[in-house]
């Protein structure tokens, strides 16, 4: 596409008149990274949000909620108790990117390697999205099919809130990369909720080696139950086919992405046991 | 003192001064080609092929001439036909004559078909959609097994496409080149052999990926010239095959080479500047053309993919009895550097290690595949990972420690090699024995430096991660002796500076400030008092350019020579004014004077009695340069890495490079090239690759889908120069920058097979394919 006008709201009510009032012809820009990837011709105005506010993060209650035009590098640098989002943050491609590409544009339009995607469904995040008013998502609803669909009427994503993990909780998330700054060949992301030794609840998600992020339910309910051991993540992971058809890529066949997934979803299980146990994050 | 502690002594050479551009750079001066895009400039855009192998049938650009703000469209309907060479070689080239401006058949997906010079760049892109084209598919060559196969279509069925030189040359073979030679007798080498070898090995496409990628402007001066301001290696190169494929005189063609972001060989090409040209013929306007990253990719030029076959005998005592080495490299679609590449993969790297029965046979193919092209190593990269890793498979077979049995075997100081004189570039290239060697003590310091002592056997190692440390030995050339030429002049202004200019190109290694301060160094005066300006047809003495690991060595030399010549002058004038005999005066820190130093006079009084006061002269040096000999920097790497056993990531740790390049003008710079070089062979030898559809297009055209190394991906590197002295380089010098990057893929290859017993003969290591090796160990 090609930016031919550029608007700068002064609210969010305003910006969201804007996108209604320009329709398929508007464009809500903040980061503007995805823009690279958006190639064609069709003429579109871009709908500023850069200046609404919408950038901070803030403990708010057992959530964190952050503004949906914080840039990722923030995300990265920002610490609050048992804060896990900075780890896939440092992953995501380059310092430079970080600076300017946000959160809420990296999960309004899902491109097929995008990894917080993944780490959100396994956390159970969930999404603000204000459309005169402002209402909540979960992350399983609002990644059940492209999320573009839901702001095609001019609603905008204005905040993602992350639950404050708990004593129990531990999170752990795996990007497998052939380098630093390359896009994933897998993300696995896993949240393990432990009770008396055992895993009383887990949320597993995948994505880049799938054409679109998922939750590994086979995955998550082999977990259920078990203890958290080496044996018990290898026979889950083992089950993750079920869920997914895992993609060749970059040159290297399906069946070694299925295989490398595996080996992921152990690693991610692994860690968030380890968080769980209290590693500091 | 020994010879090598000759360079403590200097006071300009060896010492890391600061680039002479470096502010300028740093300051985001202008400084490159498109900094000085005129603002009536035109932009360029090309129509490129998107088949394989095609005749064109029809092509019709009437509705993209009448576009709005289109002034100019080529295509091969209105350009002369006149074959040529795009390397930028010397000449006559050993290349073959196979290109066309334009041509009625395209050869690969990303070849020419037909551009547009237009107002602004979406009015071109627009031109270009415009343009009617109708092709005849033609049957494309991927392979190298295609190419050769009896009957195989034919790439090159131009009539005009011919060779300069006698040298072998069989088109409608596919046949770009065949150079062969033996010394001693194999088949008898491997009679004595206690063990024989017999393996092959396959070497990737690769991309240069210089910041800056092809960019190239013309204009019309008012004299009725064409002025190309552009980002070459080859200047002088440049102006020579743009003459031709335009069919103009030399005398019309002035090029600029201003800063340059880097070229690794690939500027080494003569890609843009026809066009470029032509168009401001065509339209009296300045034009700009500039690569974007994805045609940088497609169109730009590669490393030559290698398939290799190597044999080998080796006696329980070390003694290599026999050595084959067989190369078939594919060209592409066109064929310059062809059959130096491949002349290169033997003859800079046969005489590294001492044997009596050596057989060498290279020979390169034309596919419908992306061109190869110069690259940093050239042709040594790709041998180099074959013999490094069969010397472990060697080392191994006899129960020799691999450090061991390379030392046993590497070639000394004063020892020469059959091969330096059988294989030149394009002839028989000169006998020559090593002068400067200091591998051995390489090897040493490398190993120390890696913790080598403390290397065990994969056999004993067990987890999921598992690390190994492989090493090999490497060299290289200093320029192509006995073809290659620089020549510099030097003249002096009134405050003592000099003004040094040079055809040397600078693209971004800093060659100015290692020639500023060789200059400084003959002159005895400081660095900082050259000016120096490169390169410029017009306006700079001829040099052949940066390419061969040349210029330090050989437009080095040229530099100093011109440099005495000056000072020879600065000594009889400064004797004149001091009124003494040239016999009784010396030079020291920028001034004559006699030999107790109560006499003396300054270089800038000597300027002015020479510009202004008496027997007025211009005091300027001047001379030119070639090279008898081609001395090897030398090279011992060492790598260790971290094996994930699982998944088949490997994760190099840490990185020893030690380099001979003689005396390090600027430590500080080949330090740096030193680094810069293994880094960018690391990355070639763990992610570099190109991908391909079944229709010939590369699929990973952009660095988000071609993984290169980055800074955050930088393991460690410890790069060591261990000094030796070069008789016949400037002030002990030699070269240092490609070298480099012909380590890491055969010392990581041998480090992962320290780390797991797996043994891959084929990079770049993915982890898939060093999954597959591990598994196979398993079994």
């Amino acid at each position: 596409m090609k930016l031919c006008e550029f608007v700068r709201p002064a609210s969010l009510s305003q910006a969201r008149a804007s996108l209604r009032k320009l329709g398929p012809k508007g464009m809500p820009l903040a980061g503007g990274t995805a823009l690279h990837f958006m190639p064609g011709k069709t003429p579109v105005s871009a709908v500023d949000l850069t200046h609404l506010g919408l950038s901070y993060i803030r403990q708010k209650g057992n959530f964190f909620e952050i503004g949906a035009a914080t840039p990722l590098s923030d995300i990265q640098r920002y610490r609050g108790p048992r804060w896990a989002m900075h780890e896939i943050c440092r992953r995501i491609s380059t310092h430079q990117i970080r600076n300017v590409s946000t959160i809420g544009g990296n999960i309004c339009r899902v491109f097929p390697w995008a990894d917080l995607p993944v780490v959100l469904l396994a956390m159970n995040a969930r999404m603000v999205i204000y459309s005169g008013k402002l209402k909540e998502m979960d992350a399983d609803e609002f990644f059940s099919s492209q999320p573009a669909r839901l702001f095609r009427n001019g609603d905008l994503l204005t905040a993602v809130k992350i639950p404050v993990l708990k004593a129990q909780h531990g999170f752990g998330s795996v990007k497998a990369t052939r380098n630093a700054a390359a896009f994933s060949m897998v993300t696995i992301a896993a949240l393990l909720e432990l009770k008396g030794g055992v895993i009383a609840a887990a949320r597993v998600a995948a994505g880049s080696a799938i054409p679109f992020p998922k939750r590994l339910r086979s995955v998550e309910a082999a977990l259920t139950g078990k203890e958290p051991s080496a044996e018990t993540f290898r026979a889950a992971a083992a089950l993750a086919g079920t869920d997914a058809k895992w993609c060749k890529q970059e040159g290297m066949s399906a069946e070694y992405v299925a295989g490398l997934a595996e080996v992921s979803i152990v690693d991610a299980l692994e860690r968030a046991a380890e968080f769980a146990r209290g590693r500091t994050a | 003192m020994k010879r090598h502690e000759l360079a403590k002594n200097f006071k300009q050479v060896n010492t890391s001064v600061t680039k002479i551009d470096a502010m300028q750079l740093a300051l985001g001066k202008d400084s490159y080609v498109a900094d000085f895009l005129p603002k009536d400039a035109l932009v360029i855009k090309m129509l490129w092929s998107p088949h394989a192998h095609a005749r064109i049938k029809k092509l019709d650009v009437s509705k993209a001439e009448k576009m709005p703000g289109v002034k100019c469209v080529l295509w091969h309907g209105n350009v002369p036909r006149i074959v040529h060479c795009t390397a930028g070689q010397g000449f006559p080239e050993p290349s073959p004559y196979d290109t066309f401006m334009f041509d009625n058949k395209v050869r690969f997906v990303g070849d020419r078909v037909a551009a547009v010079a237009a107002e602004t760049e979406e009015q071109a892109l627009a031109a270009l959609e415009a343009i009617k084209v109708e092709y005849e598919l033609l049957k494309p060559v991927f392979t190298l097994a295609e190419a050769m196969a009896p009957g195989a279509p034919v790439i090159h069925d131009e009539p005009e496409a011919h060779v300069p030189i006698p040298i072998t040359y069989e088109p409608k073979k596919n046949l770009v080149a065949h150079v062969a030679c033996e010394a001693g007798s194999f088949k008898k080498g491997m009679a004595e052999a206690d063990f024989t070898f017999d393996e092959t090995y396959e070497t990737p496409y690769a991309q240069h990926c210089p910041i800056e990628p092809y960019t190239s402007m013309a204009q019309m001066t008012p004299a009725g010239r064409i002025l190309i301001t552009t980002s070459t290696q080859v200047p002088f190169h440049c102006r020579r095959i743009v003459a031709r494929t335009l069919g103009i005189p030399v005398q019309k063609i002035r090029v600029v080479k201003p800063r340059i972001g880097g070229g690794f060989g690939c500027k080494q090409e003569i890609l843009l500047e026809d066009v470029t040209a032509m168009f401001a013929l065509r339209t009296g306007r300045p034009c700009l053309w500039r690569f974007d990253r994805e045609e940088t990719f497609r169109t730009g030029r590669t490393r030559h993919p290698f398939h290799i076959r190597l044999r080998t005998g080796v006696k329980k005592d070390g003694t290599i009895t026999a050595i084959a080495l067989e190369c078939i490299n594919n060209t592409g679609a066109y064929g310059g550097h062809g059959l130096t590449v491949v002349s290169c993969s033997g003859g800079k790297t046969l005489p590294l290690y001492h044997c009596d029965n050596i057989l060498f046979d290279g020979k390169s193919y034309y596919t419908n595949l992306p061109v190869g092209g110069a690259y940093r190593g050239f042709g040594a990269t790709q041998a180099f990972f074959a013999i490094e890793s069969l010397m472990d498979h060697m080392a191994e077979a006899i129960g020799m420690d691999p450090l061991k049995f390379r030392q046993l075997n590497h070639i000394r100081p004063g020892e020469g090699s059959p091969i330096f004189q059988a294989l030149g570039e394009g002839r028989e290239g000169v006998p020559m024995t090593v002068g400067s060697n200091a591998l051995g003590e390489c090897i040493v310091q490398g190993a120390e430096a890696a913790g080598w002592e403390k290397r065990t056997d994969w056999r004993g190692k067990t987890g999921r991660y598992r690390r190994g440390i492989g090493m090999c030995c490497l060299m290289q050339g200093s320029s192509i002796p006995d073809i290659d030429m620089g020549a510099a002049t030097i003249k002096i202004n009134e405050d003592g500076s000099f003004n040094l200019n040079v055809g040397a190109t600078d693209l971004g290694t800093g060659s100015d400030t290692v020639l500023a301060q060789i200059a400084a160094e003959e002159l005895e005066t400081a660095t900082d008092k050259m000016i120096v300006y490169s390169s410029d047809t017009d306006m700079t003495p001829f040099d052949v350019g940066a390419y061969a690991s040349s210029t330090t060595y050989l437009s080095g030399e040229a530099v100093r020579k011109a440099a005495a010549d000056a000072k020879r002058q600065i000594l009889a004038t400064g004797a004149e004014m001091l009124g003494l005999k040239v016999e009784e005066v010396h030079c020291e820190d920028a001034h004559v004077l006699n030999a107790d130093g109560s006499k003396k006079v300054s270089y800038s009084d000597i300027a002015n009695y020479s510009l202004y006061q008496k027997n007025q002269y211009q005091i300027i040096g001047t001379a030119s340069h070639i090279t008898k000999k081609s001395p090897p920097p030398f090279a011992a790497h060492f790598a260790e890495v971290e094996v994930d056993t699982l998944t088949g990531f490997v994760k190099v740790l840490n990185y020893v490079s030690t380099i001979d390049c003689g005396t390090a003008v600027n430590p500080a710079l080949c330090e740096g090239q030193t680094e810069g070089g293994t880094l960018n062979g690391i990355s070639y030898a763990l992610t570099e690759e190109y991908l391909f559809d079944e229709k010939g297009k590369m699929q990973n055209a952009s660095f988000a889908d071609y993984h290169i190394y980055s800074m955050r991906d930088r393991p460690n590197i410890k790069a060591i120069l261990v000094p030796s002295y070069e008789d016949t380089g400037p002030f002990g010098a030699k070269s240092v920058s490609e070298i480099c990057i012909n380590g890491p893929a055969p010392a990581i290859g041998n480090a992962i097979y320290n780390a797991t017993g797996a043994r891959l003969n084929e990079f770049p290591f993915t982890p898939e394919k060093v999954l597959a090796a591990i598994k196979a160990v398993k079994k």
